[in-house]
């Protein structure tokens, strides 16, 4: 197991996750052959496409227990090969399921791990964004090797290096007392999608969009974008256009997404008090003095009603190409 | 069914960062993480429904008290505090050591914690902390009810959300909205008082090893997105694309 | 033998009477002690004026010239009933002295017959004119009343009739009435019977009439009298604190009305003197606009709930009692958080009822003990006790209106202090709307060469919402630290820009040590004008204004003036509402209810607008910032044209070269 960097790439029976190809990418800054550790259904055949991005060796199981059971056995596997042979880092994505094994793990071998960091200098420095985007902090990391540093997915553009990954299968020894919480059911809401308070990205309509029609041209934008909830201002509410549950502000929900983009929607305080979290604003409005356009990170002056199906499209297109 | 609720004092505004690069606590607006409120809530949920008591841990400075008097005052119904100044700016093994060796200090169920916290967003604490008790963990919990295998959970996905069946003991987090966070009364913030808090020191907990893992070395600003423009016209929709992709959500 | 029968009837109406009366005055013992005692000279003004004068009666015409009818008769009949009963007894006995003088006989007459013709007006505005105030009032306790009074005088009337048939009345002359009525009564033996038919009838009634009173809500003529004694002195918009003290306090502390016993006696008594006209119900801002909130009914169901406990609560006066919770039993918890204390209803009560104070501790047991109150609040009581304003914005950012402005003067710690301290609280420096305002009147005072300052992020929230909300111990805590600021600065006069800063600080702020010269800003604005320090120019295009009276300012502190000055010197051609002054109807944002969602009917604020809209005037000007957003708002949703602005900005507009935004 020569090579300094490891990858957790979480995969499924449709493919790697996007995030474990950038993971690559970020490995091959300092190692030239980094190795994957992908574990669940879709693992072997998920070595081509992870050999294709970067990895030198694969280190893979198909076993369903890592399906069945979240973070556990896959913890206690990785915690074995590393146990075997450590490597200098291991790179987990910032997702709710890598985060489940990368916590795990430090508390079985007492690893030093970093969260939120964007980029990767070598197995014991990286550097994270805090506060809202808006200041960087250098890190470097003590402690027996390996490190564990979880990346923000999309922080880099994963690239391909067109190579093949050496498969090397792994026995899922996982002992009764270390599987834990046990899958039943899954349940997909294609529709809603995540909820207000706990989207990434928040599109909000306001005033402007004159009625309840409109909303439509949000929902599409929100499916375009992915991961998108959609709410409203305390007017469209009042109006009668969406129900209550959209409201954003004082007297309605606070958010604090990646990316608050508000169409249509003045500014007042109470409604400001709901969303200044958010990390980006984008306001989009036809009146040039409304406030939010003043506050927000990217104002648009403009017709929501031809600024947003163009968003929509380019978004779409972009994805394409 | 015996409850722990993981606490976290931190900051209301803006963090800000001291000299030595980490999070200023003191002498600053702080309250209860929010996040921690929905654990709180729904561990408050669980017992009143189900029998049982909410002890909540914390550590961090003294005034981290004032998180432990505000989930008393919710209905907790007692109080672990880890203060020590060896403490400052631990990393997230030695805050899950910690937190783990105060849970041990008495007999629970489950321990309940937020998904991450306000003003770190690390989110790994809490498994961390399970790992160490060796119990299991489910993290994003919108849904918890106990059931004959230990606990029936939902946990939101991307896409919805999966149903689980958990042996307990166990560590679950809680998302944002999955609960109301009830308001404290007058009352129950008076009565917050009269209840006990316990305050063992490292080495009633049996640890020695503090040292944090992780320095900073160096914190500069972004670079700003020059405070923030107005365009208008054909540009408009590229420079929203190009923002959403620097927010890495597209 | 009459002497015997009139002892009879007496001893077991007044043991009746005094039975039933006594048990309501166990409640009232039983209730909390009110402390209402300051200023008798003010108190005995009130009563002579509210009671005697009838003075809040006369707010309506002729309702007011009924009661006043009924009530001076009353007063004016009293000897009547020592009367009939010495002559019950003998014949030939009558009072000494006004027995026997004409001019008594002219005025038992004359106000006989005005109580008849105030009972023929009450039933013409009962039963032909029917106003809605009387809905939910109980329209047949108060026919049946109306008819005993009725049957009362006119057995009066009749028994002097037909003493003056008889020719044993002292003075036939001087009782036209009577004397006409006379013509009935032949003389002989059947009028000697009626005569005494018709003492003793009256005197039945009248007893009888006593026995009934203390179970009936006739009860007010007792009653009315100390409650309009024991009325606030203060300013309508005061409110009584409530010291809390966490360290002393006990899991027994009172936090609010809860059970009946919870309530002062001030606040039974209230309860007692509510006569159920609906004058209140008929101005509330909650039930005009499709709310279950009515004054008149919270009062009544409050009333109805503390006499059904009352055995109850006279009973467990030597233990514990299991007294239902006021809410929701007698009034549901929506009816609690309607209420927008705009104080209309008290400016209407005949008998000085203070409905708002009630309220209010009842809201103060629901938020302090109970945690029981609408959510969408929960936002405001968080940034208030954690950043010390309704919004949650950083102290820092209170300056932030300062930057198109220049050299306003932050007052730092150990400045000497400056004239006038110039409050410009939370929504004046955080929303951006009020921010306008803010701008405007920092302008206008510099033009006039006032030396002022701000305290800039040493400023706290007053803790006007907390309080309204009834959160009275975050209150008491913003209070507390502000009153230490300001008295550790020196300040000894404040301008204010909201009139809900502006009731606090003035009112308020005394019970807690802060004791300063406290004004609005358009008195301030007015005072100046008048100086000379600021001239505006009239000429200028105003075009016409209608002024909506803040109730804080108006209602609650007598404040009319001022602004509409203010407005007349900046050259607008003023337009009045039909509501306004003392009877202005609420903008819908008192009561905290800026951070609550209306549910039912229709919007306040969109009522009240309409009303603006319809004057035709060009701009609806404001003196709060909270009247500012709610009219503005309104007239945003209707896209309306009319514009809304405060006095001080259109003051400035015409007095300064460059007004700014």
């Amino acid at each position: 197991m020569a090579g300094a960097a490891w990858v957790f790439a979480e995969v499924a029976p449709d493919g790697p996750h996007p995030a474990a190809l950038e993971l690559l990418t970020h490995a091959r800054s300092f190692d030239e052959a980094p190795a994957a550790i992908a574990l669940g259904p879709g693992a072997i055949a998920a070595a081509t496409e992870l050999g294709a991005y970067g990895a030198a060796t694969v280190y893979a199981s198909d076993d369903p227990v890592f399906a069945e059971h979240p973070g556990r056995p896959a913890a206690h596997v990785l915690a074995g090969l590393i146990e075997a042979e450590p490597p200098e880092v291991v790179l987990f994505a910032q997702t709710y399921d890598s985060r489940d094994v990368a916590g795990r793990l430090q508390g079985r071998i007492g690893s030093s791990l970093m969260g939120n960091a964007t980029s990767i200098r070598d197995p014991r420095h990286a550097r994270a964004e805090i506060f809202g985007g808006t200041k960087l902090v250098d890190v470097e990391l003590a402690g027996p090797a390996p490190t564990l540093i979880l990346l923000r997915p999309k922080s880099i553009a994963a690239e391909p290096t067109g190579g093949t990954a050496r498969v090397v299968p792994v026995e899922a020894d996982v002992p009764d007392d270390v599987r834990g919480a046990r899958i039943v059911e899954r349940n997909e809401e294609a529709a809603s999608g995540p909820r207000l308070e706990e989207a990434k990205v928040v599109l909000a309509g306001g005033r402007g969009l004159g009625g309840p029609e409109a909303f439509a041209i949000l929902d599409e934008l929100a499916n375009e974008i992915g991961g998108a909830a959609v709410g409203a201002s305390r007017a469209a509410v009042d109006a009668g256009w969406v129900p209550y549950s959209y409201q954003i502000g004082q007297t309605g929900k606070t958010v604090k997404p990646e990316v608050y983009l508000a169409a249509g929607i003045s500014g007042a305080l109470q409604h400001i008090v709901g969303m200044k979290g958010a990390k980006r604003i984008v306001a989009i409005n036809k009146d040039a003095d409304a406030p939010l356009l003043a506050m927000a990170d990217l104002g648009v002056v403009g017709d929501l009603f031809q600024v947003l199906p163009a968003l929509t499209e380019e978004i779409r297109r972009r994805k394409g190409s | 069914m015996n409850v722990v609720v993981c606490a976290k004092l931190v900051p209301t505004g803006t963090p800000t960062l001291g000299p030595d690069h980490l999070v200023v606590r003191s002498g600053v607006d702080a309250a209860l993480d929010p996040g921690d409120e929905y654990g709180l809530e729904l561990a408050l949920q669980l017992t009143e429904q189900h029998g049982g008591d909410v002890r909540v841990v914390s550590m961090g400075p003294d005034e981290a008290g004032q998180a432990v008097q505000r989930a008393l005052a919710m209905g907790a119904s007692r109080g672990v505090l880890v203060s020590d100044p060896s403490l400052r700016g631990a990393d997230a093994l030695v805050t899950a050591r910690v937190l783990a060796a105060a849970i041990a200090t008495a007999p629970f169920d489950l321990v309940v914690a937020g998904v991450e916290s306000t003003d770190g967003y690390t989110g790994t604490v809490p498994v961390t902390v399970a790992e160490i008790l060796g119990i299991a963990s489910v993290t994003a919990v919108r849904r918890l009810e106990p059931s004959d295998a230990g606990a029936r959970i939902e946990r939101m996905t991307e896409r919805g959300y999966d149903v689980y069946e958990c042996p307990l003991p166990a560590v679950v987090t809680v998302t944002a909205g999955a609960v109301e966070p009830r308001y404290p009364s007058l009352k129950g913030i008076m009565q917050a008082k009269q209840k006990p808090v316990d305050r063992p020191s490292l080495h009633d907990l049996g640890l020695s090893d503090t040292t944090a893992t992780q320095t900073v070395t160096a914190v500069t600003d972004a670079p700003t997105k020059a405070g923030g423009e107005i365009v208008q016209g054909d540009d408009a929709v590229g420079r929203i694309v190009d923002l959403l992709a620097e927010a890495k959500v597209i | 033998m009459s002497a015997l029968a009139l002892a009879v009837v007496l001893t077991v109406a007044v043991t009746l009477f005094w039975r039933r009366a006594h048990a309501r005055l166990e409640v009232l013992r039983s209730a909390r002690p009110s402390s209402r005692s300051d200023q008798p000279g003010a108190r005995v003004r009130r009563e002579l004026s509210h009671v005697l004068g009838q003075r809040k009666l006369f707010q309506k015409a002729a309702p007011g010239v009924m009661h006043a009818f009924i009530f001076w008769g009353f007063l004016v009949l009293l000897p009547t009933i020592v009367e009939a009963m010495l002559a019950a007894i003998d014949r030939d006995w009558t009072l000494p002295y006004l027995g026997h003088v004409a001019w008594f006989a002219f005025l038992q007459d004359l106000f006989a017959s005005l109580v008849v013709v105030g009972v023929a007006i009450a039933f013409a505005i009962r039963k032909i004119q029917r106003p809605d105030r009387f809905r939910g009032s109980h329209m047949e306790e108060a026919d049946q009343i109306l008819l005993t009074i009725l049957g009362i005088v006119s057995t009066l009337l009749l028994w002097n009739a037909s003493r003056i048939a008889l020719g044993i009345a002292g003075h036939p002359a001087a009782a036209p009435v009577a004397d006409a009525l006379s013509g009935l009564f032949g003389g002989g033996r059947g009028t000697e019977v009626a005569e005494r038919v018709l003492v003793w009838s009256h005197l039945l009634l009248v007893l009888g009439f006593l026995t009934y009173l203390p179970r009936s809500k006739h009860l007010h003529i007792i009653t009315a009298a100390p409650n309009v004694y024991l009325a606030k002195n203060h300013p309508l918009g005061y409110l009584e604190p409530l010291r809390i003290d966490l360290e002393a306090a006990d899991d027994d502390v009172r936090l609010g009305a809860s059970v009946a016993t919870d309530l002062s006696r001030k606040q039974v008594l209230d309860l007692f003197s509510c006569t159920e006209c609906g004058r209140c119900q008929e101005v509330c801002p909650a039930w005009n606009t499709g709310k279950a909130l009515s004054p008149k009914l919270l009062i009544m169901d409050l009333r109805d709930q503390v006499a059904n406990e009352a055995p109850l609560i006279t009973a467990g006066a030597s233990g514990v009692v299991e007294l239902q919770p006021l809410v929701p039993n007698a009034v549901a918890d929506q009816v609690v958080w309607d209420c927008v204390t705009c104080g209309a209803c008290v400016r209407e009560c005949p008998v000085d009822i203070e409905h708002v104070d009630t309220i209010i501790d009842l809201r103060r047991n629901l938020v302090m003990a109970e945690s029981r109150f609408p959510r969408e609040a929960e936002a405001m009581l968080r940034g208030v006790e954690t950043s010390q304003n309704p919004w949650s914005q950083p102290a820092s950012a209170r300056t932030d209106w300062t930057a198109s402005v220049e050299s306003i003067r932050v007052l730092q710690p150990g400045d000497p202090p400056p004239e006038v301290l110039f409050w410009v609280g939370c929504a004046g420096a955080f929303d951006e709307r009020a921010q306008k305002t803010t701008r405007s009147i920092a302008r206008l005072l510099a033009a006039a060469d006032i030396d002022f300052a701000i305290l800039g992020p040493r400023e706290r929230c007053t803790g006007d919402p907390a309080r309204r909300m009834g959160h009275e111990y975050l209150f008491q805590m913003l209070a507390e630290a502000n009153v230490e600021t300001l008295n550790g600065a020196g300040v000894t006069k404040i301008v204010a820009s909201c009139a809900h800063c502006f009731n606090t600080l003035a009112n308020e702020y005394p019970d807690y040590g802060g004791r300063y010269e406290v004004v609005h800003h358009t008195e301030l604005l007015s005072t100046l004008v008048a100086e000379g320090r600021l001239r505006p120019d009239p000429a200028g295009e105003r075009g016409s204004v209608t002024y909506h009276d803040a109730c804080y300012l108006g209602r609650h502190n007598g404040r009319y003036d001022a602004p509409r000055d203010v407005l007349r010197a900046a050259g607008a051609a003023a337009v009045e509402m039909p509501r306004h002054g003392e009877r202005s109807f609420c903008c819908g944002a008192g009561g905290a209810r800026m951070w609550m969602e209306e549910t039912e009917g229709t919007r306040i604020n969109d009522t009240r607008f309409a009303e603006a809209e319809a004057t035709g005037a060009d701009t609806v000007a404001t003196a709060c910032p909270y009247c500012f957003v709610m009219l503005d708002d309104a007239a945003k949703a209707k896209g309306s044209a009319v514009r809304v602005a405060d006095v001080a900005t259109l003051l400035a507009e015409s007095t300064l070269a460059e007004p700014g935004r």
